[in-house]
């Protein structure tokens, strides 16, 4: 097609093609950063890592107001920032979120959202297609009301849920949609992703993988723990899903390095934690990665300022090193991290340090690597 | 339609977009719906781009701005008005720029 006189000022670009992206990945460069605007859900769901009841009035008089949210999304512009993901908690329980959207809008931020849909009205449509968001993700639980209610625990949400993705669906506002593989839905899962492929375009993607709540709960960790599929049961999903084996085998050579480059330091972040984005929590607390709790690398926003948190706080987070042996010489070294849940973050939820191996993600990494042997 | 662009003018920068330079590039963002084809697209201004699009402060009438771009840039008056003329009304077609009395 020829170009017109006009069209040599300016370039129209399709996000997915933008050279910045590229140039942004390559060195410490603040591209992203998740806004968790509350912790508070109308569900309930038994995986969750964090969840609080939506009349949790002490959790929500905690929240960042939309002019605190506002300042940090000023900060982060500042620093290059370029997209925002809102998620929750159910993040359209909040009053304020038309404010918090438009604000994010309004900064020339792209903005995503993920949301369970059931708090979807026709306003959050007419305010969508006004102002159209990157994308909305939508999370499925189940495709018949007694498993998505099984999982969500919430007497009358399927409904919900469905009203508010079709509302959605048939805006033609961008929806992508995704599963977490659990134990209360896994008898469903063929049906969800078959729902999910007929909705939408996009590739649906399903995740097997349950890390355990930020607020360390017992209770809550031990259903997160029930939820959980085994390594068996991991790999047999995966194995059905040519799609998603194809990535895998595809990406083989990346997933597994024989030999690890920085076998012999003792850094516990090989990870992109801080280097292109971060989240901020519902209370102000800023991290390197949505994860990463261990009290050492938080840093409150309310005391301090989101350049001093990226410039100063975060480098010296990523200084840190181990001197745990078990961990030196298992993780550290091991090959097939890359198939693994293990982090530095997950490794705290889980033992409540940085560095200890897990046993359950070490036998379904061990297990995936077979599988793609 | 073709919106007809004059020198008496004075156009601004929508309020439907924001523009903002990452990374040493200088890119629109829409905002609202309806400002690309696509809702997946931004747009980049070269060097001449951005040197119009930031004199267009609400106090200049293109005919202004293109003064200023003659005193400050070495090219010739007429093809600087040229490029800010086709720059305006490609802008103007996308309602990234709109003119200041209607705004
Ligand atoms: C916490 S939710 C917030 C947004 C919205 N309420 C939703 O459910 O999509 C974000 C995503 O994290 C997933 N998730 C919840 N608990 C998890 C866990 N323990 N491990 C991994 N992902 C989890 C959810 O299923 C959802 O897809
Ligand atoms: S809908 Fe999302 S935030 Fe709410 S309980 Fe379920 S996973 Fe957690
Ligand atoms: S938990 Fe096991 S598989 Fe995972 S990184 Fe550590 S040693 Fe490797």
């Amino acid at each position: 097609m020829k170009k017109t006189e006009a069209e040599s000022y300016s370039e129209r670009i399709s996000l997915p093609e933008f050279s910045l992206w590229e140039r942004m990945k390559e060195k410490r460069n603040l591209v992203s950063f998740d806004l968790e605007i509350t912790a508070r859900c109308n569900n309930n769901c038994r995986h969750c890592y964090i969840n609080l009841p939506q009349e949790d009035k002490a959790a929500q008089q905690r929240e960042l107001s939309a002019g605190q949210i506002n300042k940090i999304a000023d900060e982060a512009v500042s620093l290059g920032a370029f997209w925002c993901l809102i998620s929750g908690g159910e993040p359209l329980l909040r009053k304020d979120f038309f404010e918090i959207y438009l604000g994010l809008k309004k900064r020339g931020l792209l903005v995503s959202v993920f949301t369970n849909a059931g708090l979807i009205t026709d306003k959050h449509i007419r305010l969508f297609k006004s102002y159209p968001p990157r994308d909305i993700e939508v999370s499925v639980y189940g495709v018949t009301k007694e498993t998505y209610e099984r999982v969500s625990r919430k007497p009358g949400s399927f409904n919900h849920f469905i009203r508010g993705l079709n509302l959605l669906l048939d805006s033609g506002i961008r929806v992508r949609l995704k599963a977490m593989a659990l134990r209360s839905n896994v008898g469903e899962l063929p049906e969800i992703a078959r729902f999910c492929r007929q909705k939408t375009k996009d590739y649906f993607r399903f995740d097997p993988f349950l890390h355990l709540r930020f607020d360390r709960d017992t209770r809550r960790n031990a259903e997160i723990k029930s939820e959980r599929l085994s390594d068996q049961e991991i790999t047999a999903i995966e194995r059905a899903d040519s799609q998603r084996l194809g990535v895998l085998r595809d990406r083989c050579d990346k997933l597994i390095m024989p030999q690890r480059e920085h076998s012999s330091c003792g850094h516990l972040f090989h990870c992109g934690a801080g280097q292109g984005s971060f989240t901020v929590s519902y209370d102000g607390l800023f991290r390197l990665c949505s994860s990463l709790w261990q009290e050492d690398c938080i840093y409150d926003l309310k005391k301090g300022s989101l350049g001093e948190a990226w410039d100063d706080f975060v480098p010296r987070v990523r200084q840190r090193h181990s001197d745990n042996r078990e961990f030196l010489e298992k993780c550290q070294n091991c090959p097939i991290i890359n198939l693994c849940l293990w982090c530095p973050a997950h490794s705290h939820l889980e033992s409540g340090r940085l560095d200890e191996p897990v046993d359950y993600f070490c036998k379904v990494a061990h297990s995936r690597k077979d599988m793609l042997a | 339609m073709e919106k007809k662009v004059s020198l008496k003018s004075i156009y601004v920068p929508s309020g439907d977009v924001v523009a903002r330079e990452v990374q040493g590039e200088f890119i629109i963002i829409p905002v609202a719906s309806g400002i690309t084809e696509e809702e997946d697209e931004i747009f980049s201004l070269n060097e001449t781009g951005k040197a119009v699009w930031e004199r267009l402060d609400g106090g200049k009438t293109l005919q202004d701005v293109i003064s200023g771009l003659c005193v400050e840039f070495e090219a010739a008056p007429e093809e600087i008005k040229e490029d800010v003329l086709g720059l305006s009304k490609e802008l103007l077609k996308r309602r990234m720029l709109v003119e200041k009395d209607r705004s």
